[in-house]
C-alpha cells in the first residue's frame, strides 16, 4: 500500500480489494499445492503402480485387480487422506488456541492435550488399563481421547474462574504438559521393555494407524467445528485486538472463549487419539498461515486448514520415501521439515505476525 | 522451666536415636544373613579372571554363590546349569521374566515356591537397578545384559561396585543370539562352577542348530521369502518386523529370505504395509503371545506354554485378511504361522529355528520334530515339565515347497 492509496477513501477501498484479491490467490495456491501433495502421496509407494493405474483404481475400484484395489483403497487412500484431515484439524485447533488465548505459544502440544493423550495411550499399551472398559477393542485411542478431553476440561474449568487471565491459562497448560510427561515416564518405568517400545512408537506419531472409520470421525469433527468457527470469524478477529476492545464491539468474550475452547478440544483430541502425537503441526501450521495471510479470520481459518494439511501431507510423502519400504515416524518428519521453513519465515521478517 | 524442657527433649532425642540404631544393628536380618553367607564361603572358592561379552576382563570369585540377574530371563540359562534348584544362588533379579513371560515364571513358581521371595527390581531402561539394594545382597557377581552398558556406565556403577569387590559381568543372548548365546552360556557355566554342564548344553544346542543348517547347506533348497510380523496384535499398527538380527537371522538360518532384511536398518523396525505386498512373501510368520493383560480381546495369538491351539488357529485366520497380505503368495497358499514371541530373547531359540525350517522346507525336514526337541530340552536340562503350544499354522495351509515336492 502506497501513500497515495492511503490518502483517499476510494484509494483505501481499492487497496483493500487488492489485498483481499492477493489473499484469495494465496489460498488458491495452497489448495493447488495440497492437491499436488495428495496426488503425490497416492502415486508413490513400494509397489510401483503408474499414476494411470492409481487414478483408475480410485475412480473405478471394481475394474482393477484385487491387489491394486487393496493398495489404493486400504493402504494409500486412508493414510493420505488422514494426513490431510489430521493436519487440518490440529492446525485449526492451534490457530484458534493462539487466537483465544492471545498467545503465540498456544497449541494442542504446548497446552498438554497431546501429553495427556500420550499418557492415556500409555496406560492402555503398557498396563492394559481401559478407561472405558466397554470400548476395550479400541482401548488405546479411547484412553487417549478421554485423557485429552480431561486435560482440556481442566483448562476450561480454570478459564471460567473469575480473575483468570489468558496468561494463567497458558501457564496451567504448561504445568499440565509437565504433569502428564511425568506420569508418562512413571508408566514407562513400570512397563516391560516391549511396552515401552510400543509407547515410544505411539508418541512419535504414525499415520499407518489410519482406517476409514477413524478418517470419517476426524472429518466429521472438522465438518462440525469449521462452520461454527466461520460463523464466529468476525468476533474472533476482534478478539485479537484485546478483550476490552472486543467487548466494546458487543462480543461476549468469556462465552466466545469457552465455546472456542470446547471446539478446539474436540479438534485436537480426536486426531491425536487416532495417530499419536504429531504436535508440531498445531503450533507451526497456524503461524505459517498467519505470516503469509494475516490475522483476518476469513482468510486465516482456511489458510490454517491448508498449511496444516499441506505440511502433514508432505511429511507423509517424505516419511515413506526416506527409507524405501520402511516407515519413518511421521511426527519426526513433520518437525524436521517444518522447522527450517518456519525459521526462514521468522527470520525473513515478512509480515510481523505477533 | 523452659531450659528443663529443652534438655528433656534433647535427652529424649538422643535416647531414641540410640534405641533405633541398636535396633537396626541387632534386628536387620539381611546383615546377619550376609555375614553368615560370607563366613560359609566354600573352601574351594578361588579368584579367576574371566572375559565377558564386551571383552572386559573381570576378576570373579568362583563358584559364585550369590548372583544377581540384571535380567530375569537369564534364568533360562541358569536353570539349565543349576537344574536341581535354579534359584538357590539368585539373590535378586529384574522383574522382566515375571512381566514378559508369566507362564514360564508360574511353571517355576509351582516347582520352587521360594522364587516369589527373590527381591526384584524394576527399571524401564534395561538393566538399571538400585545399587544400594544390590550391595545389600552382597552378591559374588552381577550379570547384566549388554544393553545395560550405557546406563551402567553413566551411573559409574562398575567402579562403585568394584570398590566393594562386587564384579559385574556382561552377557548377551538377544542382540546377537546366534553368535553370543554360546559364549554367554560358557561364561555363566564358569561363574557357577558348572563348566561341564554348560558344555553339554552348548553341544546340544549346536547339534540342534546343525540339524537345520547342515541340511540347508547340503540340499541348497530354493529360499522362500518370509515376512515376520513382529508382536502381532500388540498394537494396531501393521507390519512391525525384524531386520537382519534375531528372528530375521533365524529365518535366514532356517533357509528362508527375510523380506525386511536391508529395509530395517537395526534389529527392530516397521515396514510400509504396501512394501509387504510388493515383496510378495511366500510365507508369513507372526510372533505373538497371550497379551490379554495388555490388549484385552485383542488380535494377538495366544501361543506359548500350554496354549489352546484351536483358538490360536482361529485368531491366526484373521491375519490372512489383512490388507498388507492381499494377493500375496502367502495369502493364496494360506501359508500363515504363529510362533511364541519370547523366542526372541531366549537361549532356546534353536527350537524356533527348527520350527521355521520345517515350515519353510516341509519335505526336507519331514523327520524333524521341533516339539520333540523342546520336550527333550526340558527333560535333559530343565527342572520344569514341557507344555506344548508354542507354534501354530493354518489348517490346509501349504507351503510352495510342499507343492513343488511331488
Amino acid at each position: 500500500m502506497n501513500i497515495a492509496a492511503m490518502a483517499t477513501p476510494a484509494g483505501q477501498t481499492a487497496g483493500y480489494r487488492a489485498l483481499v484479491r492477493r489473499k484469495r490467490w494465496l489460498l488458491l495456491g495452497f489448495l493447488v499445492l495440497t492437491t499436488l501433495s495428495l496426488v503425490l502421496d497416492l502415486a508413490l509407494g513400494p509397489v510401483g503402480y503408474s499414476v494411470k493405474e492409481v487414478v483408475q483404481a480410485v475412480l473405478w475400484p471394481d475394474s482393477v485387480p484385487l491387489q491394486l484395489r487393496v493398495v489404493v483403497w486400504d493402504i494409500r487412500l486412508p493414510t493420505a487422506l488422514m494426513a490431510l484431515a489430521v493436519g487440518a484439524a490440529l492446525s485449526v485447533a492451534g490457530a484458534q488456541m493462539q487466537t483465544t488465548l492471545n498467545n503465540p505459544l498456544a497449541s494442542p502440544f504446548t497446552l498438554g492435550i497431546s501429553a495427556a493423550a500420550s499418557f492415556g495411550a500409555a496406560l492402555g499399551l503398557a498396563l492394559g488399563v481401559a478407561l472405558f472398559p466397554s470400548f476395550a477393542g479400541y482401548m488405546v485411542p479411547v484412553n487417549a481421547f478421554v485423557m485429552a478431553m480431561l486435560s482440556a476440561g481442566l483448562i476450561h474449568l480454570l478459564s471460567v474462574k473469575r480473575g483468570v487471565t489468558t496468561e494463567t491459562m497458558v501457564l496451567l497448560g504448561i504445568a499440565l504438559v509437565f504433569t502428564f510427561n511425568a506420569l508418562l515416564a512413571l508408566v514407562q518405568y513400570f512397563a516391560t521393555e516391549q511396552a515401552v517400545a510400543a509407547v515410544v512408537f505411539w508418541t512419535m506419531g504414525s499415520l499407518t494407524k489410519a482406517t476409514w472409520p477413524k478418517l470419517g470421525v476426524t472429518c466429521l469433527v472438522i465438518a462440525v467445528t469449521l462452520p461454527l468457527f466461520a460463523r464466529n470469524s468476525w468476533a474472533l478477529t476482534a478478539l485479537r485486538l484485546g478483550d476490552d476492545k472486543a467487548a466494546s464491539f458487543g462480543i461476549n468474550v468469556s462465552r466466545l472463549r469457552l465455546q472456542t475452547l470446547v471446539l478446539i478440544s474436540l479438534l485436537a483430541a480426536f486426531p491425536v487419539a487416532f495417530v499419536g502425537t504429531i504436535g508440531f503441526v498445531g503450533l507451526v501450521g497456524p503461524h505459517i498461515a498467519r505470516m503469509l495471510i494475516g490475522e483476518d479470520q476469513r482468510f486465516f481459518l482456511p489458510a490454517s486448514v491448508m498449511t496444516g494439511a499441506l505440511l502433514l501431507s508432505i511429511s507423509s510423502v517424505v516419511s515413506k520415501t526416506l527409507i524405501p519400504g520402511a516407515i519413518f515416524p511421521v511426527g519426526v518428519v513433520t518437525s524436521l521439515i517444518g522447522v527450517p521453513f518456519f525459521i526462514s519465515l521468522i527470520l525473513s521478517g515478512r509480515g510481523r505476525s505477533w | 522451666m523452659a531450659i528443663d524442657r529443652r534438655w528433656g527433649i534433647a535427652l529424649l532425642t538422643l535416647v531414641s536415636v540410640g534405641v533405633v540404631a541398636a535396633g537396626i544393628f541387632l534386628l536387620d536380618p539381611g546383615r546377619r544373613a550376609d555375614s553368615a553367607a560370607a563366613a560359609a564361603l566354600p573352601p574351594q572358592a578361588q579368584r579367576v579372571t574371566v572375559k565377558d561379552l564386551l571383552g572386559r576382563e573381570v576378576q570373579v570369585r568362583v563358584p559364585a554363590q550369590r548372583v544377581i540377574l540384571g535380567e530375569g530371563r537369564q534364568l533360562y540359562l541358569v536353570a539349565a546349569l543349576d537344574t536341581d534348584n535354579p534359584i538357590q544362588r539368585i539373590v535378586g533379579w529384574r522383574k522382566d521374566l515375571i512381566q514378559a513371560d508369566p507362564d514360564t515364571y508360574s511353571a517355576y513358581a509351582r516347582r520352587f515356591p521360594a522364587i516369589a521371595d527373590i527381591p526384584t527390581f524394576g527399571g524401564f531402561e534395561d538393566g538399571t537397578f538400585d545399587i544400594e539394594q544390590a550391595i545389600a545382597q552382597k552378591p559374588d557377581v552381577i550379570l547384566l545384559n549388554i544393553e545395560a552398558q550405557r546406563a551402567t556406565d553413566d551411573a559409574r556403577y562398575i567402579e562403585k561396585l568394584a570398590a566393594l569387590g562386587i564384579p559385574v559381568v556382561y552377557v548377551d543372548f538377544r542382540h546377537h543370539p546366534m553368535e553370543n548365546t554360546e559364549p554367554t552360556m560358557r561364561l555363566i557355566g564358569r561363574l557357577l562352577g558348572k563348566e561341564a554342564r554348560a558344555e553339554e548344553f552348548i553341544a546340544y544346542r549346536n547339534a540342534q542348530i546343525q540339524r537345520v543348517s547342515g541340511a540347508i547347506a547340503a540340499a541348497q533348497p530354493a529360499r522362500p521369502k518370509v515376512f515376520i510380523e513382529r508382536i502381532g496384535g500388540y498394537t494396531e499398527d501393521c507390519c512391525l518386523s525384524f531386520g537382519n538380527e534375531n528372528f530375521g537371522k533365524f529365518v535366514e538360518v532356517a533357509g528362508g529370505t527375510n523380506v525386511a532384511r536391508g529395509m530395517i536398518p537395526g534389529t527392530f523396525g516397521q515396514l510400509n504395509p504396501e512394501q509387504v505386498i510388493a515383496a510378495n512373501p511366500d510365507q508369513v510368520v507372526v510372533t505373538s503371545a497371550n497379551w490379554e493383560a495388555y490388549v484385552p480381546s485383542g488380535r494377538w495369538i495366544g501361543v506359548g506354554p500350554g496354549a489352546d491351539l484351536a483358538e490360536a488357529r482361529r485368531k491366526l485366520e484373521a491375519y490372512t485378511r489383512r490388507p498388507a497380505y492381499a494377493g500375496t503368495r502367502a495369502a493364496q497358499d494360506r501359508a500363515f504361522h504363529a510362533i511364541w514371541h519370547q523366542f526372541y530373547n531366549s537361549p532356546y531359540e534353536f527350537v524356533a529355528i527348527q520350527q521355521l525350517a520345517k515350515w519353510l522346507h516341509p519335505a526336507l525336514f519331514a523327520d524333524l520334530d521341533p516339539d520333540a526337541t523342546y520336550r527333550e530340552l526340558h527333560e535333559r536340562f530343565l527342572p520344569v515339565p514341557y507344555q506344548p503350544g508354542y507354534f501354530v499354522s493354518l489348517d490346509g495351509g501349504a507351503s510352495p515347497a510342499a507343492k513343488a515336492a511331488p
